[in-house]
């Protein structure tokens, strides 16, 4: 497993089914996500067969967050990995709603980032952000990522359009904001 | 056929193989586009059975850009549609060069966009361009299109990082160049 301070990350398992089918049918949880239609078990499981049935790589890097006492929480994953660009988007999601606003989410972050760099050797990390979701903003922001672009009317929820943010981070940035803060935040 | 000022777009067929896949592996043409890789005549002509196989539809507006001389001279398509947000991603491609530069690009923007808000019932057409392509971007912003912002050094091209410019035209915003 990749251990953080408050989570460790790990391979996603066929026994995870249930919880993200509960997670991925909240609409509190999904409010956000680009998942508007409910999601049967049977096809989560389909879609949990095929992707834990590969090994994670370079090209499918996606990790279930349990928190250090074994609870799954919820996933994170890099999408769309390019190797020329080095370059890559990141999802997350902490499905289990009790764990929200309690940094569990931002140390998942800061895992992933750190393995994203260390270990995939990513020139940048990017992802997509809701305009209205200000909870993850800020949390991407604590974990160095800059606003870069704003999407406007890309969304259309709740009876009414919404922009989407574009935010990233660059390697030399996450290794400037390692220094500045590493020895507190490990 | 779809019918600009200076080009009609018309639905791709095979005739268009051997151009398509020389436009495909020419740099200077590429340079601009996410294809860094050379392509076989073989691969091409693979893509293209399925591309001609299918009518074109919501999900693959794709066309061939004519001359009103009926010279094939590039391609210009819609991707990844998101019918919900009616949005949708614009490609482009012009690649024959004595076309450059010259308002044919820019004619069968013109004619897409017409398409995209007026048939599809789109309310946003989006794209990314290299923020070296200056020409291009020329182009978009005078079919309406605003820079949104940069996806800082998401590119890596010809020995180096670029930004990923990002340009979006509102329907409100292209009938006001409709209307101009």
């Amino acid at each position: 497993m990749i251990e953080g301070t408050l989570v460790d990350l790990r391979a996603v398992e066929m026994t995870d089914m249930e919880r993200y089918t509960l997670w991925f049918n909240d609409p509190e949880v999904t409010r956000f996500l680009n998942r508007r239609y409910q999601f049967s078990l049977a096809a989560e499981e389909a879609w949990l067969r095929e992707n834990t049935g590969k090994p994670l790589s370079y090209d499918h890097v996606a990790f279930a967050i349990d928190t250090k006492d074994g609870v799954h929480i919820g996933s994170i994953a890099f999408h769309s990995a390019s190797p020329e660009n080095r370059c890559a988007e990141l999802g997350i999601t902490v499905g289990d709603k009790a764990y929200w606003s309690r940094g569990y989410g931002t140390d998942a972050m800061r895992t992933l980032l750190r393995f994203g760099f260390d270990e995939m050797n990513l020139y940048r990390i990017e992802l997509t952000v809701d305009a209205r979701n200000e909870r993850a903003q800020a949390c991407y922001r604590k974990c160095g990522f800059v606003e870069e672009v704003r999407l406007r009317q890309h969304r259309f929820a709740e009876g009414a359009y919404h922009d989407t943010l574009w935010m990233g981070l660059l390697r030399d940035e996450w290794a400037a904001a390692q220094q500045a803060g590493g020895e507190v935040r490990r | 056929m779809i019918e600009g000022t200076l080009v009609n777009l018309r639905a791709s067929e095979m005739a268009d193989l051997e151009r398509n896949t020389r436009w495909i592996n020419d740099r200077e043409v590429t340079r601009f586009l996410s294809i860094r890789y050379q392509m076989s005549l073989a691969a091409e002509e693979a893509w293209m059975r399925e591309l001609v196989s299918k009518p074109l539809s919501y999900d693959r507006p794709f066309f061939a850009i004519e001359t009103k001389d009926g010279v094939h001279i590039g391609n210009t398509n819609l991707f990844n549609v998101r019918p919900e947000a009616r949005a949708a991603e614009l490609g482009i491609m012009v690649g024959e060069k004595a076309y450059w530069s010259k308002g044919y690009g820019s004619d069968a923007l013109r004619t897409l966009l017409g398409f995209a808000f007026g048939e599809m019932n789109l309310n946003r057409v989006e794209l990314f361009v290299y923020d070296f392509n200056a020409r291009a971007r020329a182009a978009y912003r005078k079919c309406g299109f605003v820079e949104e912002g940069a996806r800082r050094q998401a590119l890596f091209r010809a020995g180096a990082y670029h930004d990923l410019v990002v340009m979006s035209v509102l329907r409100a915003e292209w009938e006001a160049v409709r209307d101009a």
